[in-house]
């Protein structure tokens, strides 16, 4: 749509005051985050007088450093979640894609109706499987439910991303007698990256910023830092709400620094992780 | 060259299943067999401890009688009846707004899709600080610009704490539903408002004649996203309300998760699980119908 210069201007003007709200928050949470004790609650002031960082030594001091451990527990869910969805996407999106598989329509039309089931219908009998495979309240555990989770629509992602990369190639390497796996690794692979960093990215964020799946199958052994957290919210009173508004920061800044830097990836990810 | 792929490929062909092994070991252990066993722990009376006992339809029975699930149900739909049309208007606002070509239109975009990418409980826990009633920052800007005269304790009365919670998801999630309106103003054709133009339709004609026909099948699409994650509630609730006062914003996951883990009440919880999954099948058809609907 065409518009002139002056309807161009309110445009841009109203895009400054709902961007400003849309930041508040943000900037609420950080400034709360650094000022003093005394500050915080005496009287609301928009510049802290004085920053400090002793409500992030508080949040990592609580109950002698729990939230290193919460947060070791998340990254570390996170990492393996991460790699062994994109390895199972990668492995059976180029098999959708390019080789002759038995039953291949059945397997797909399968993935689609798994992804319309979410996690949250399948609490109990998760509970009840994980619980009879001893799997509870550890790290695999929840790695499986995570990834049990995302494959589906990371799969069809890697298959449509597999499916732009020309059969030619693929013939021509037959010719040359190159086996299925040399082709997958040595052809197809480096050009499936950029199908396999969003796969990557809608991991990570999924994961990363999980509570559901968390609390209810990580018990007390196997707490994850969104967990720990409201924890700390629910149950303590005794904590002031500038270490709580560290804990959001602290929990926030990994996948902000994800999203500025892969927002391409990460956009296209949600997107059709959505839409499906 | 077909013919001799093909001959190659099938020979191959046992070897090939081993690309899909991995998914497959891990969907039949961790979802195939657990929503088989869904619908078979709902016809038991299945505790953590003591005997399972067949007990029929007695769950489904129970379910539809129990006023507490009930209300869930019904509380659920309020808010997915709340939250849906407030994200989507702000939303279709935002979308409007980055709809325009000028310097610095991506940071804007940007801004609005960043607390999309933040978790919920993130945001759950800075909004209960802003809605806090004697320190929060809400309650003072309202008394500072006179729209309140005593501070509101907006997470403990009934009539606010939905309300406010459905805010803080707009804030949220808004940015989502932008990018997706977006794309659809964005794939409209231009030469259709060029000779829109030339036919003497002004601007105001072109949105509502043009631009809102060829959006609808996305604005129909954004609306059933945004009711089946509002179906799905729970943690916006669990952190800012704790389904309180009494109950009251007790959401439909959260109850089955409350009456499953903190009452061990597996049988029942699994039947009412079988209930929210019929429901969010009827949903999944109207998502197909609307995107059947997009796409074509």
């Amino acid at each position: 749509m065409k518009k002139n210069k002056g309807n161009l201007t309110i445009v841009v003007l109203l895009n400054v005051v709902l961007s400003t709200i849309w930041l508040l928050p943000l900037y609420w949470a950080f400034v709360t985050s650094v000022k003093t004790q005394k500050e915080l609650y005496g009287g609301i002031t928009f510049f802290p007088r004085l920053a400090t960082l002793e409500n992030y030594s508080a949040l990592f001091q609580y109950k002698e450093g729990i939230f290193f451990t919460y947060l070791r527990n998340s990254i570390q869910i996170s990492v393996l979640t991460m790699i062994l969805v994109t390895v199972i996407a990668v492995l059976a999106g180029f098999a959708f894609s390019k080789l002759k598989l038995w039953g291949s329509k059945l397997w797909i039309s399968l993935i689609l109706f798994t992804i319309m089931v979410p996690a949250q219908a399948l609490m109990v009998p998760l509970y009840n499987t994980l619980s009879d495979l001893k799997l509870l309240g550890t790290v695999w555990g929840m790695v499986f439910i995570y990834a049990t989770f995302q494959t589906p629509f990371c799969v069809l992602m890697m298959k449509s991303s597999f499916d732009m990369v020309p059969n030619a190639l693929q013939e021509a390497a037959l010719m040359d007698g190159a086996s299925n796996f040399d082709i997958f690794w040595k052809i197809y692979t480096p050009l499936a990256i950029p199908g396999a960093i969003t796969v990557l990215v809608y991991s990570a964020y999924n994961t990363w910023n999980d509570y559901t799946i968390g609390l209810t199958f990580g018990g007390n052994t196997m707490k994850t830092f969104n967990v720990g957290l409201v924890d700390m919210l629910s149950n303590d009173n005794s904590v002031n709400w500038g270490t709580l508004t560290c804990g959001a920061i602290v929990g926030m800044v990994p996948i902000l620094i994800l999203f500025l830097f892969l927002q391409k990836y990460f956009v296209k990810g949600m997107m059709s992780g959505a839409v499906k | 060259m077909t013919k001799i792929k093909r001959r190659k490929f099938s020979k191959k062909n046992i070897t090939n299943i081993l690309f899909i092994l991995p998914l497959l070991a891990i969907n039949i252990t961790f979802f195939a067999i657990p929503f088989v066993k869904a619908f078979y722990m709902s016809f038991f009376d299945w505790s953590l401890l003591g005997e399972k006992a067949f007990i029929g339809i007695q769950n489904f029975v129970r379910a539809f009688q129990d006023k507490k699930f009930l209300h869930s149900l019904l509380f659920t739909a309020e808010y997915a009846i709340i939250v849906t049309p407030m994200l989507f208007i702000v939303a279709f606002i935002m979308a409007i707004l980055v709809n325009h070509r000028f310097k610095g239109v991506g940071i804007f975009r940007t801004i609005y899709f960043m607390p999309v990418v933040i978790s919920m409980t993130a945001s759950a826990d800075i909004w209960l600080w802003i809605y806090n009633e004697l320190y929060g920052v809400l309650n003072h800007i309202l008394q500072g610009i006179g729209i309140i005269d005593s501070p509101v304790a907006w997470m403990h009365l009934p009539k606010t704490s939905l309300p406010a919670v459905c805010a803080m998801v707009t804030w949220k999630m808004a940015g989502f539903s932008m990018l997706m309106l977006l794309g659809a103003f964005q794939a409209v054709d231009e030469e259709i408002y060029q000779s829109a133009s030339i036919d003497g339709a002004n601007k105001i004609q072109q949105f509502f004649r043009i631009t809102l026909p060829l959006i609808r099948p996305t604005i129909g699409l954004s609306m059933v996203i945004s009711v089946i994650g509002s179906v799905l509630a729970f943690e916006q609730f669990k952190i800012m309300t704790a389904g309180g006062p009494s109950s009251k914003t007790q959401t439909a996951v959260y109850y089955i998760y409350q009456t499953s883990f903190g009452n061990y009440k597996f049988g029942y919880g699994a039947a009412m699980s079988m209930v929210l999954l019929v429901i969010l099948a009827i949903l999944s058809y109207f998502q197909f119908a609307v995107m059947k609907d997009a796409t074509e």
